[in-house]
């Protein structure tokens, strides 16, 4: 019997059971197969039960009536039916599914890696040890937990690959390759010595990711249009997976998936296709492939709410709980006036108006998934007292524990140590995650979701919050604005960080709940509505910290469809303004703020902007037929349609705006003219950035906010001096 | 998101609107105050949502009076200050 120790990198079913890589200590990557029966239940009518075990007994399965936990009702008498084949799961629950639609299904439809970890331990990327007979494993077990702040890192071998171009402006010419610090540039022509080539690469490192640019969208699909006989899994006998492209509504708009390619025995990532890779790169995308239990693959291409959808059925497996098919709970009956005190979300405050000095802005640490977990919110257990921990706690309070440790590593380390990127990227990831399981709790389709515990924790948070209002207020400090888990508070002479930590102990002391403080700013600028001076804006503010550091929401250059022109304008005059040690200082920059404004507009007039610079990222939200009046996203999809190239709802359009007719430009889409460049339009833009943030700077409005102007009806001065008769 | 009831934003955006012909007779500068009444409102939307009241407009209208009487309140205390030494005094 061989013993062998390593990382469990990939899991798929076969014929008999399962096919398992692992990445050995020793170097090698082993494939190994291991028997893996698996379990589904069916609930319902009697009658339609005894139909369905009779279906299920001439397929030869194994059936047995048991007594199961329903997360909702309690115990339930279920048939319980086990296939030795976990592949032929799948097929076998539609037949049946549509044979009996009638019956509540549990357990049928959960991914394989995490059935496997329910049952052994060891999770995709879990360091295991394995008992090997042959190629069979007769036992594993795990060596380490999701939940390890440091986990040993697993030495994968990468190899990154991409075309020489955009393939959407136009067909590549060649395909650059890198692995470790060696570039190779393969030719795509002629196809075969592609193929002799990329093979014998693929061969020669045998990696275990391949980290492509485009691989999903074009790389894999042009492999297989080519009729290569090339096979790029570590798996010979399997063919790749690809998934079609699909566009769905979510989050309120029309979101664009591409196709995707999936590789068997190593994993395959296109950078380009993967959701919020830029926002953590690939330490993130392994964190939460690590802690969702998901495997790398799927956790790339899935949103985060697929991963906390993943931990709540692995918590479920393991607890026993029943994991349903489809959600069965609908929204409890309600008076009206109950309908009114709980439909709500988190507190927003509306700011004061104007420029603001010596601000501290302090936040609440993950503040609705502490309230989950501190308070006992699940839906089996909201409005309940005296209950254990539910599902939804014990699946947070280990996620919320790594966060809160990564964190507090992070603050004792050097910004420049070279672990910080790593580290950020990791708790990035685990942000997201925590950041979407209270959108879960609320989400209509979320399989342990239930509005009524979604609900508690907006009301929890609005009391919470309103308690450290009250709490600032106590000691002496003006509320300047609060929103959702922050405050903006302020007190003269208050301005070093050490000030703020009575209020913090305060605040904690009285809610239970850790905070923060995120920094204090030297000035910050809550802005005015665009269409009337007179009313704030929840979430559109800048500001400069005291290390300079400059934070900015809601403004243009925190927009997706602002050109990158635009964005370096404004930020470049919010940098420059941000060098005044001072708020009052920060007036004597503003005349040579003007001229970085200037020198902006004399580059784009002489055509010293780079083209890309000025493109206009819009995403179509329909089908380009589908618009009365089209848009300039539309303008430019209908462009690109035009060209033979195909567009889809939710595909983002990047565009340049020209003179006349159709006013814009599709990015792929031939060469430009340059001289076509509406430069008006782009100018009218800048001036309604620059204005954002030089505008609250002019005397009228600095004095405003200063209290020393003359009061009209309702103006930010009448408020700030109110606050000064409050205080004295 | 996820929100079957209209946001306290909402609302008082909803009641401007029922409110247009009412605002379009007014003089512009009676226009220009009434559009100072509703920013005032919409100042406290957060309050007025605390109430869990079945009409917010009347939160909505203290939120306004409550905007008022802060104003009243400075400009109160400016003419105290340049008052200060003439021996005129406002009577409260």
């Amino acid at each position: 019997m061989e013993q062998a120790t390593g990382w469990l990198i990939d899991l798929y079913p076969d014929e008999n059971g399962l096919v398992l890589w692992l990445l050995c200590d020793d170097g090698r990557r082993l494939p190994a197969r291991m028997s893996f029966p698996v379990t589904f239940h069916a609930a319902g009518d009697f009658d339609q039960l005894r139909q369905a075990w009779r279906f299920l007994q001439e397929k030869g399965l194994l059936l047995a009536r048991a007594t199961r936990c329903d997360l909702f009702s309690g115990e339930r008498e279920v048939l319980s039916a086990t296939l030795s084949s976990p592949g032929a799961l799948p097929g076998l629950f539609a037949s049946l599914s549509r044979q009996f639609p009638g019956l509540d299904y549990y357990d049928a439809d959960v991914p394989l890696p995490l059935r496997f970890a329910a049952r052994t331990g060891v999770g995709l990327l879990s360091r295991c040890r394995a008992d090997l007979a042959g190629n069979r494993i007769s036992r594993i077990e795990a060596l380490d937990t999701p939940w390890e702040v440091e986990p040993q890192p697993i030495p994968l071998r990468i190899l990154e690959l991409g075309p020489d171009v955009n393939p959407v402006l136009r067909p590549p010419a060649r395909l650059r390759i890198r692995y470790g610090r060696v570039d190779y540039s393969l030719g795509l022509e002629p196809l075969r010595a592609l193929e002799v080539a990329l093979g014998a690469l693929l061969r020669q490192f045998d990696p275990d990711l391949i980290l492509s640019e485009y691989g999903d969208t074009w790389l894999f699909p042009k492999l297989k249009e080519w009729g290569l006989g090339l096979n790029p899994n570590r798996d010979p006998d399997r063919e790749v997976l690809t998934r079609r492209a699909d566009s769905y509504f979510a989050y309120g708009q029309v979101v664009y998936r591409g196709a995707q390619t999936h590789l068997y025995g190593r994993w395959h990532i296109d950078r380009r296709n993967a959701m919020l890779y830029g926002e953590y790169g690939l330490e993130g995308v392994l964190e939460q492939a690590r802690v969702t239990g998901l495997g790398v693959q799927e956790m790339a291409r899935k949103s985060p709410g697929a991963g906390i959808t993943a931990m709540q059925m692995l918590t479920a497996l393991r607890t026993g709980v029943l994991v349903p098919v489809v959600k069965q709970q609908a929204e409890s009956e309600k008076t009206l006036a109950g309908l009114i005190a709980a439909d709500k979300g988190g507190m927003i405050y509306q700011p004061l108006i104007g420029v603001h000095k010596d601000v501290a802005q302090i936040d609440f640490t993950s503040m609705y998934p502490s309230i989950m977990v501190n308070f006992n919110i699940s839906p089996e257990t909201t409005g309940k007292a005296g209950l254990p921990d539910g599902l939804v706690p014990q699946t947070l309070r280990p996620l919320l524990g790594k966060r809160l440790a990564l964190k507090k590593i992070l603050g004792e380390l050097h910004p420049r140590d070279c672990r910080v990127k790593a580290l950020k990227g990791r708790a990035a990831a685990l942000k997201w995650l925590l950041v979407v399981c209270f959108g879960y709790l609320g989400y209509k389709n979320a399989r342990f979701g239930k509005i009524e515990s979604h609900e508690a924790v907006t009301s929890l948070s609005r009391e919470l919050l309103l308690q450290a209002k009250e709490a600032a207020e106590e000691l002496g400090f003006v509320v300047l604005h609060m929103y959702v888990d922050c405050l903006f508070v302020q007190q003269p002479g208050y301005r070093q960080a050490a000030d703020f930590n009575p209020l913090l102990s305060a605040i904690a002391g009285k809610t239970g709940i850790h905070i923060a403080l995120d920094g204090v700013y030297r000035w910050v600028v809550f802005l005015p509505s665009r269409r009337d001076a007179r009313i704030p804006v929840p979430n559109r503010y800048f500001g400069v910290f005291q290390d300079g550091e400059i934070k900015y929401r809601g403004i243009e250059a925190r927009r997706h469809d602002t050109p990158v022109w635009v964005v370096q304008t404004q930020l470049a005059v919010l940098e420059y303004l941000a060098q005044a040690a001072t708020l009052e200082q920060a007036q004597a920059y503003l005349p040579k703020a003007g001229g970085i404004v200037e020198q902006a507009k004399r580059n784009l007039k002489a055509g010293r902007v780079p083209v890309e610079d000025l493109l206009v990222t819009q995403r179509l939200s329909r089908e380009v037929a589908g618009y009365k009046s089209p848009s300039p996203a539309a303008r430019a999809a209908k462009q690109l349609q035009e060209a033979g190239k195909t567009v889809a709802p939710g595909q983002t359009m990047r565009f340049i705006y020209t003179r006349g007719v159709p006013g814009v430009w599709a990015y792929g889409c031939g060469a430009l003219d340059l001289r076509v460049v509406d430069a008006g339009m782009y100018i009218k833009l800048l001036d309604r950035a620059v204005q954002t943030v030089l505008e609250p700077f002019t005397p009228t409005a600095t004095s405003a906010v200063c209290g020393t102007h003359a009061p009209l009806l309702f103006t930010g001065a009448a408020r700030q001096a109110a606050n000064t008769i409050c205080k004295s | 998101m996820g929100r079957t009831l209209p946001t306290i934003t909402q609302q008082i955006s909803d009641t401007e609107a029922a409110l247009a012909r009412f605002r379009r007779t007014l003089r512009k500068s009676d226009q220009y105050i009434l559009d100072g009444m509703f920013a005032a409102a919409r100042r406290h939307t957060a309050a007025i949502s605390h109430t869990d009241a079945l009409l917010p407009f009347e939160a909505a209208l203290l939120a306004i009076l409550l905007e008022q009487a802060r104003e009243i309140a400075t400009l109160r205390q400016q003419v105290e200050q340049l008052n200060c030494g003439t021996g005129y005094r406002l009577v409260d």
